[in-house]
């Protein structure tokens, strides 16, 4: 006993900021977000509106949830649980690899295992982490609602359900920890699941059968297959119905039951999905350092240009719909327009939105390019190279370059599939310029995250990985999230997001993206300079 | 003599630490130089200012006459690096770690003999180039940056622990690559802890201690600075003569055997007294690195209590 609980607090004390910052980051946002909706939709009329919107167009349901009446407690879970329970899915499967595969796959795990405290028991300390955490934040949510003025009983309910799909990730993550040989397949098989319970959830919403008043759903079969799906199936606030979550709840206990029966069967560092066997000699990409850092980067720019490709096609599929539903709602309009600040048609404002999130998807790209430079400096990789005929300056040089190539190829992706899902629109022609000039607007504030990453890796290298993505999320956040949440201007106008054009015809004011750009050029031309005087360090 | 590799007080600090205390160390062309000392003397962080990868905090560094700093890529086209502890990318297969190095350092251009070249030193190394970098051990992770840096025929070898994780076998690998290399006319800077390596190759060797060098010499010149051991089947008295023998020292009788040691010079000098006392089952031990290493080390070793003084 006392081993275990040894090995969960060195789990506990190794997590103590990361998790502090997901589990208040989280409660935070649910808290902050429940006020929101107070203040944009606090009449009745508002919300009535807004269900049938989303019933009637049913694709904005993907993003949502279920919807399920207009009381206060029954709206705001329909709004946000979904999006909750992805973070909390996020959490649970990263920690489930960190603490497994990851410690096996470099070699700390070998240590503890030839302890007394053996192979075993560090997957039990990691399952009874990943349940407090879960159980964690479950609480906080229930706090943070209740805090914002709801039910406490439906709030209650709204956490468990919370926990309950948490732990079913968490299980996953276990499960594919066992899989994997590596937390990096482990992680990404585990992130495919959770994307995925939250989309089967959005078809079942989206392929569901609505009531006669336009204000409550019930959900087709594909959110049974979501523990996602399970949660919103307790009509938190209205039914408060707990017995749903057993399936999630049961859907973990089989796996863990599983991932111990594997555990016990194989050898310590070894996988079911056996590594596979390479090539002896390398191709002809990997004859120069710029050939290596393409390579390097290509399975970043593969899964965030998917992301583009999708939103894209979104972008241009829905606006057709959402002009014929929301060109009669001043209320919706008047949001959307908010959100990006500008005076635009409905169709243009609802493309401007979603070419703002492949905006999103493209600087993290380029941020990721910055933090694999910053990867290999540490990894020590970099050395390897930078002892060859590769000098300094045009080794970050070339990261640099191909960090411009994975933002203009997300962007052009993310063009490219709005403009194929225009053809469903009433008038292609006049939508296809405006969604490209929507993606081409993207790429100042882009370079701008990309410099500014290379900058943070030229003069805090330290700082590289944790800066860049805070400030690309900070941004995200303040650029998506500030409008809406009636932030103070000054704040809004931190974010680079919000000052990428938005296109609107004729009159588009692309001031700040020409700011932007020398910004973002700049910033990537004093970092590269930098490196004539950075040392190359080791190991951190 | 061409100088390839020369520093004059140089130093290192990396905040309030101090990793090179103003070293010296000079090798010429053609020799190979063993760098010896322990760990945390600052034998990498030397390399590292010699590859340019780090900067000097003070003194200078020149390497074929460059400032390794500024003309960094340029004198890369001359030097083969081994690191101490090699890291591969997790997702490249040996093989293409080693192409790519090779083709970085411009070694492959010349497809077909490169290809020799590489094939050769994967067979002797034992190497196995399918699999993916995260695969291997240290042992062979230590091979691929072998056999790129042998693969391509370099001036200057700066190799840093290079058979760290070797089993003895490759080691006899490594020691004939380095006899092959150096008949080339290639300089090597050889740095280790290991002291009969820097013995069986080296023809000159700095011992360095806490970033600063305490000895250099060839290995002739530094055995001077040593005592020869000499021990022989005791006899009743024999310590009278032997305590009269100018240079000698430490006089032991230990297990039925007279051991004694005696400056490494006047070995001669003791010939006369051995012949007239007709001893039996005589030894003459020439000093090794160790106990050289051990005259800078051994108070060190004694503040550990791991050790007695000699």
């Amino acid at each position: 006993m006392t081993r275990f609980v040894v090995l969960l607090g060195q789990r506990i004390r190794r997590d103590r900021l990361q998790l502090t910052l997901w589990l208040l980051g989280t409660a935070l946002l649910a808290y902050a977000s429940v006020s929101a909706v107070f203040d944009t939709y606090g009449e009745a009329e508002d919300r009535r509106e807004i269900l049938g919107i989303a019933i009637a167009t049913r694709t904005i349901l993907v993003f949502r949830g279920t919807p399920n009446g207009i009381e206060d407690g029954a709206f705001a879970f329909f709004l946000l649980f979904a999006w909750l329970a992805l973070l909390g899915g996020l959490m649970s499967t990263f920690l489930a690899v960190r603490h497994t595969r990851m410690e096996e796959e470099q070699g700390r795990a070998e240590y503890i295992a030839s302890t007394p405290a053996g192979r075993i028991l560090p997957t039990i300390a990691t399952l009874a982490h990943g349940v407090l955490a879960n159980v964690g934040l479950g609480l906080l949510i229930a706090l943070a609602f209740i805090g914002a003025g709801l039910d406490a009983g439906g709030s209650f309910v709204a956490g468990a359900a919370i926990a309950a799909s948490g732990i079913a990730f968490l299980a996953f993550g276990l499960f594919a920890a066992q899989l994997f040989r590596t937390s990096r397949g482990a992680n990404g098989t585990s992130v495919a699941f959770v994307l995925a319970a939250y989309l089967l959830r959005g078809v079942g919403d989206a392929a569901g059968t609505p009531s006669e008043d336009l204000l409550h759903l019930t959900p087709a079969w594909p959110s049974w297959l979501s523990p996602i799906g399970y949660g919103q199936l307790t009509g938190a606030f209205v039914e408060n119905d707990l017995r749903p979550l057993l399936v999630p709840l049961g859907f973990a206990a089989v796996l863990v039951g599983v991932v111990f029966a594997l555990q016990s069967v194989r050898d310590q560092g070894a996988s079911l999905l056996p590594g596979r066997v390479g090539r002896a000699a390398a191709g002809p990409v990997l004859s120069s350092s710029f050939g290596l850092a393409w390579r390097l980067n290509l399975s970043i720019l593969l899964s965030w240009t998917a992301g583009g490709i999708a939103t894209g096609l979104l972008a241009t599929s829905l606006s057709s719909i959402v002009g014929d539903v929301a060109g009669s709602n001043p209320q919706v309009i008047e949001i959307l327009r908010r959100a990006i600040g500008a005076e635009a048609s409905i169709e243009q404002t609802f493309v401007a939105t979603f070419y703002g999130v492949v905006g999103i998807l493209a600087a993290c790209c380029a941020v990721q390019v910055g933090i694999r430079a910053r990867q290999e400096e540490v990894h020590g990789t970099a050395e390897l190279v930078l002892a060859t005929r590769v000098p300094r300056v045009r080794w970050l040089l070339e990261y640099w370059i191909v960090g411009v190539i994975v933002i203009i190829v997300v962007l052009a992706a993310a063009g490219l599939a709005g403009v194929l899902g225009a053809g469903r629109a009433e008038d292609p022609e006049s939508l296809i310029p405006n969604v490209l000039e929507a993606a081409a607007a993207q790429l100042p504030a882009c370079l701008v995250f990309l410099g500014v990453t290379l900058l943070v890796f030229a003069f805090l290298p330290r700082a590289t990985i944790p800066l860049g993505w805070t400030i690309v999320g900070v941004a995200a956040i303040l650029g998506t999230f500030g409008p809406i949440l009636q932030l103070p201007e000054w704040l809004n106008n931190l974010s680079p997001f919000a000052h990428s054009p938005v296109p609107s015809g004729d009159g588009t004011d692309w001031s700040g993206g020409l700011w932007m750009l020398a910004i973002g050029l700049a910033a990537g031309a004093a970092a590269v300079v930098a490196m004539r005087r950075r040392e190359v360090s080791t190991g951190g | 003599m061409n100088t390839v590799i020369s520093t004059r007080g140089l130093q290192k600090r990396f905040g309030r630490t101090t990793a090179l205390d103003g070293l010296d160390l000079t090798v010429d062309a053609g020799e190979i130089h063993g760098f010896l000392g322990p760990n945390g003397a600052g034998k990498s962080t030397t390399i590292r200012i010699l590859l340019g990868l780090a900067r000097a905090s003070g003194g200078e560094a020149t390497l074929f006459g460059s400032d390794p700093w500024t003309d960094a890529a340029e004198l890369h086209r001359r030097i083969g690096y081994v690191p101490g502890d090699v890291s591969l990318w997790p997702n490249l297969t040996g093989g293409e770690a080693i192409d790519l190095l090779s083709r970085l350092r411009g070694g492959a251009t010349d497809e077909a003999a490169y290809a020799a070249r590489k094939q050769r030193l994967m067979e002797v190394f034992q190497f196995d180039p399918r699999k993916k970098g995260r695969a291997y051990s240290k042992g062979n992770r230590q091979k691929v940056a072998l056999i790129a840096a042998f693969a391509t025929p370099a001036d200057l070898y700066l190799l840093d622990e290079p058979t760290s994780g070797l089993d003895p076998l490759m080691e006899q690998v490594f020691n004939r690559e380095i006899d092959r290399v150096a008949a080339d006319g290639a300089t090597v800077l050889l740095s280790s802890h290991i002291l009969s390596e820097v013995e069986e190759l080296c023809d000159r060797v700095t011992i360095i201690r806490e970033g600063k060098a305490v000895e250099s010499g060839t290995m002739a010149e530094l055995r001077h600075l040593t005592r020869t051991e000499i021990a022989f089947v005791h006899q009743p008295g024999q310590e009278a003569a032997i305590d009269a023998t100018d240079g000698a020292h430490d006089l032991v009788i230990d297990s039925g055997r007279v051991r004694f040691t005696v400056d490494s010079d006047r070995v001669a000098g003791v010939l006369p007294m051995l012949a007239g006392l007709d001893v039996q089952g005589l030894t003459v031990s020439p000093p090794s690195l160790e106990e050289l290493f051990l005259r800078h080390y051994g108070d060190e070793l004694a503040t550990l209590g791991q050790a007695p003084r000699s």
